[in-house]
């Protein structure tokens, strides 16, 4: 009852991995050209699941392939561009120890190159696709654009870098697509929406130039050999959905703005131009001349009920974001030279901002120190000497608050030499019941239009601390509402009960009860909820506790910070007090 | 030219350079012959005598011809000639030539030949020069030259070339029955390959503790994160330390190392009970060996005993089953209880899985090393943008990201190792010194 013996790895899993020597034998290439490709290609290595099947019974720790994959790898042309390299390789170092120049040079104008158009293509079938990965091109273009051109990579790569991280920039000013910047100790978060698309990338610091060598870079550079292409296509098309010039041009009417005596201070001649591109204060130039202001209204479409609101509620919110988008508009800034000026320039632009800048600091500055019409000017020192009367002179923090805000935020606590309110992170969302630091309960309430009591007086800490208190118990009764509700409920029936009982029966005067509609659907609402509380089974009662026992908790802790914080505040303030006597 | 022929005179047999004298003296008798009353150089052949007498076509580009079929009869008598006069006056034809040029005032200088030729190009050239007229030939050199410029540069035309051009990608479509005929139509794409290794972000935000100016709450909260990583690091190592440290009872004390050194030199009693006991085991095993054979009856005896063991498992058995119609409800609890206990088990293998798919997976030789969290203490938070000191490094934060997503595998920098070692000299002027 044998049969033939079945052998041992000659099936299953065993077959369907293959590991990386293996496949670089297979693909007869050497072991960088072969992670080169696999990078370029988009193929990862796998962790099989049950690895000494897999391992022959060996337990080692390895990197396998799929075999598949390998396959597929087989039929790229790029191999075939890899292996002409080693060649090429391969004859210019002989003919450079020959010293033949005339075959070097003759070598080294027909070098082999190759295309990476397919290979975006394939990955990224659609433009959607290519734009949901563009985040990690992002970074690394704008990381190799910030890199010094001391030969970490290749100069080139830094140049076209450079160009299409403006290129995108200008894109997301021309489209006005910003939605949160974050200062952080590691470099500046950007957060944009391209398209429907939520794009966030990371730029690094203007002089960090801190090279890690725990980095490899040299697959990094694939990588961004990779991502270049990518971001290049996504910008040609991004600029052709605005109806703006790829590559972008500026305005003519910029140009002649622009145009200075003395460019040659600036750049060569040559880069004259994408210098003024990157100093993003001017405009692009459009294929077809047409009004700016070209609003989309809502197709209107006739609905009943319940979708009339939600329609009411969504054009309510088109017409807050637009209101959002034009948050700078009208304001003229003045950048002092110590703030970082592209950042800056990048994020007053976005929403519509003029802004300008001393000529010596870069090229491109639109208007002088000395334009009366400033009304904003960003200074990040403790003092200036030369103030005018007619503007503001704020700490560059006001900025990137306000644009997190989505409101002008009052610069009274951004003056000069004022303790500056703490930057929140725009990319944490807090749910109901998780401890909401006071800066940004006062951001809420300038939101909601509420003026902040502390305005009115200005040193009254009194004032300041009540607010809070009434923050702080906002936020509970947020959560106990429907409780209060319950119990108002009652107090009202047995007024009412009451009032039938009542032995005197008198005739008054009629009173128009004044019913508030909203009122009255509240106290609905809050009704539904009891009964409904009320109908539960036993399992779901149980159930219905414990999450209202977790949200009780998230509170009690919350309110706990919140104490502490209290505490701390005046703590600090006490300092301060005694540091000013 | 004398001097050539003052050389070649005595080799006479190489006919390339008897051409060369050919033509040299050639012009030397027409020079010569002009001059009347001098020397009598009269050449006895006349080539167009020969043509006429005998016309025969010869190639003119081969060697082998020049050598069969030129006539140098002319030469040879001409030079015999002077061999005669040096011999017979005792100089010749040089001297009489340098005496010569005393006589021939610079003839020979300004003379060009086909200058009448060539003054008439010139003149031409000249006057289509004025007319605005560009020569064929320069007219074919301007041609050529931007030809050669497109096609050189349409070869290297790098990747990261920072001019280089973009279009609308994913807006044509080629045709695919092109493509194929063309054999330009590659393989296509395995759904599987455009999933995502892993499901984290591209970019994960720094917590917002990682603010320049942070909330104190959110500060405190990141410190503390990085406090609990430092704090395991340092339990590791303590352990590590620990387990490497000199264990005190196995140090060497007097006693253990002179007991040592006398190791085997005494006997001891143990070894004669050893001995005991050996032979105790023996006298076992010979017993066992020794055993007797059944008997028949006891044989018979066993297997009813057996049988009747076999009957009394397989009636319990059935009543067993029996009884299992009354404990039905129990049986039914249990049963549930497993599946739920399978149930509970496959939702936890499936939370793990989900868990499992957001962690880096073992990709390598190396397992994957969460990089240090960035962390500025209260007393290094800058209070202005102006002052702000950057912490840790973007490069290393995108590079250690995609190792997180399992989009290459962690590796560690390739060591430097020497195939062979160094070997160290001390040089003479060093070692005078000291």
């Amino acid at each position: 009852m044998g049969g033939i013996q079945k052998k041992k790895f000659e099936r299953g899993s065993a077959t369907n991995y293959i590991t990386r020597n293996k496949a670089r034998k297979k693909l007869q290439l050497s072991l960088p050209d072969f992670r080169r490709l696999c990078i370029l290609k988009g193929i990862y290595p796998h962790e099989p699941k049950h690895k000494k099947k897999v391992n022959k019974g060996s337990t080692a720790p390895r990197t396998f392939y799929l075999l598949k994959d390998i396959r597929f790898l087989l039929h790229e042309p790029i191999v075939g561009k890899f292996r002409d390299y080693k060649v090429f390789v391969r004859k210019l170092k002989k003919a450079y120890g020959k010293t033949e120049w005339s075959t070097v040079e003759r070598l080294r104008e027909n070098k082999p190159t190759y295309k990476l158009d397919h290979v975006i293509k394939e990955r990224y079938p659609t433009f959607i696709d290519a734009l949901r990965d563009i985040d990690d091109a992002l970074c690394m273009c704008f990381l190799f654009s910030t890199f010094a051109r001391t030969g970490k990579c290749h100069v080139q790569t830094i140049q076209l870098c450079r160009r299409l991280t403006v290129e995108w920039m200008n894109y997301v000013i021309a489209s006005r697509a910003l939605r949160k910047v974050f200062i952080s100790i590691k470099g500046l978060y950007y957060q944009a929406e391209v398209m429907g698309q939520l794009v966030t990338w990371l730029v690094p610091y203007q002089f960090s130039h801190d090279h890690p060598t725990d980095v490899d870079y040299r697959v990094m550079a694939t990588f961004t050999e990779l991502y270049t292409t990518l971001l290049g296509f996504v910008n040609f098309r991004l600029y052709h959905s605005l109806n703006l010039l790829y590559p972008p041009k500026l305005d003519s009417k910029a140009v002649s703005e622009l145009k200075e005596d003395n460019e040659d201070d600036y750049a060569m001649n040559s880069e004259c131009y994408i210098e003024k591109l990157s100093a993003l204060s001017a405009s692009l130039a459009r294929v077809v001349s047409t009004a700016e202001e070209e609003e989309a209204e809502l197709d209107q479409f006739p609905v009943d009920g319940e979708d009339m609101e939600k329609m009411e509620a969504r054009e309510k919110e088109q017409k807050w974001q637009e209101a959002q988008k034009k948050l700078f508009e009208g304001l003229k800034i003045f950048l002092n030279r110590e703030v970082p000026r592209e950042s800056l320039a990048f994020v007053i632009r976005c929403f519509g901002g003029n802004v300008s800048w001393d000529k010596s600091v870069c090229i491109g500055s639109t208007y002088e120190v000395t334009d009366e019409t400033i009304t904003h000017h960003i200074v990040d020192r403790p003092s200036i000497d030369k103030q005018y009367i007619n503007r503001y002179y704020i700490q560059p923090q006001w900025v990137y608050d306000c644009v997190n805000a989505k409101i002008l935020l009052p610069v009274e606590d951004y003056f000069l030499g004022v303790t500056l309110p703490p930057h929140l992170s725009p990319f944490v969302e807090e749910k109901d019941g998780d401890y909401i630091p006071p800066e940004k309960l006062k951001i809420m309430a300038l939101q909601r239009g509420e003026k902040p009591a502390h305005e009115q007086e200005e040193d009254s800490e009194e004032e300041d601390e009540q607010s809070e208190d009434e923050e702080d118990e906002d936020d509970e009764e947020e959560v106990d509402e429907e409780e209060d509700a319950e119990e108002e409920n009652l107090k009202k029936m047995e007024e009412q009960k009451s009032r039938g009982k009542s032995p005197q029966v008198k005739v008054t005067p009629g009173k128009v009860k004044v019913e508030n509609p909203a009122r009255l659907e509240q106290e609905e609402k809050a009704e539904e909820k009891r009964l409904a509380i009320m109908m539960m089974n036993k399992k779901e009662k149980y159930l219905y506790d414990k999450i209202m026992f977790g949200k009780k908790r998230k509170v009690r802790e919350a309110n706990k910070l919140a104490a502490k914080r209290k505490a701390y505040d005046n703590a600090e303030k006490a300092k301060k007090k005694k540091t000013r006597k | 030219m004398h001097h050539r022929l003052a050389c070649n005179k005595h080799h006479q047999k190489k006919t390339k350079k008897k051409k060369r004298i050919m033509a040299a003296a050639r012009r030397l008798k027409r020079v010569i012959a002009s001059q009347p009353g001098f020397l009598n150089l009269k050449s006895t052949s006349d080539p167009a005598d020969l043509v006429s007498s005998r016309r025969k076509r010869v190639n003119k580009n081969k060697k082998k011809n020049w050598n069969k079929h030129s006539d140098i009869n002319d030469v040879e008598e001409f030079l015999e000639d002077v061999r005669l006069q040096e011999r017979t006056t005792g100089y010749g034809i040089q001297t009489q030539i340098t005496n010569l040029s005393a006589f021939l005032p610079s003839v020979l200088a300004y003379q060009q030949p086909n200058a009448k030729k060539i003054r008439r190009i010139a003149q031409k050239a000249e006057q289509l020069a004025a007319k605005g007229v560009v020569p064929r030939r320069q007219k074919q050199l301007l041609k050529r030259r931007p030809v050669a410029k497109t096609t050189k540069k349409a070869v290297t035309e790098a990747n990261n070339n920072p001019d280089r051009e973009y279009y609308d990608i994913w807006g044509l479509e080629s045709d695919p029955w092109y493509l194929q005929q063309t054999g330009k139509k590659l393989v296509k794409r395995p759904e599987r390959l455009n999933e995502k290794p892993s499901v984290l972000p591209a970019v994960e935000v720094i917590a917002p503790g990682g603010s320049y100016n942070p909330d104190i709450f959110s500060h405190q909260a990141l410190l503390q994160e990085a406090h609990e990583v430092e704090v395991k690091k340092q339990k590791e190592e303590d352990k590590i330390e620990r387990q490497l440290a000199v264990n005190k009872a196995d140090t060497a004390t007097e006693e253990t190392i002179f007991r040592e050194q006398v190791e085997g030199l005494v006997e001891e009693e143990n070894e004669e009970e050893t001995v005991h006991n050996e032979d105790e085991e023996d006298v076992a095993v010979g017993g066992i060996a020794l055993g007797e054979k059944k008997t028949e009856r006891q044989r018979k005896r066993e297997k009813a005993v057996r049988i009747k063991e076999q009957q009394r498992l397989a009636e319990r058995r059935q009543t067993g089953q029996r009884q299992q119609l009354f404990q039905l409800r129990s049986i039914k609890v249990s049963i549930r209880q497993q599946e739920q206990k399978t149930k509970a088990k496959q939702k936890q293998r499936k939370a793990k899985q989900e868990a499992q798919k957001a962690q880096p997976r073992r990709l390598g030789r190396l397992k994957f090393q969460a990089p240090d969290l960035e962390v500025q203490l209260s007393d290094e938070l800058a209070g202005t943008l102006r002052r702000l000191k950057p912490e840790g490094s973007v490069a290393k934060d995108r590079f250690k990201s995609l190792q997180k997503r399992n989009l290459i595998e962690p590796r560690e920098r390739a060591k430097f190792k020497r195939r062979y070692k160094l070997k160290y000299v001390e040089k003479r002027a060093f070692r005078e010194i000291t």
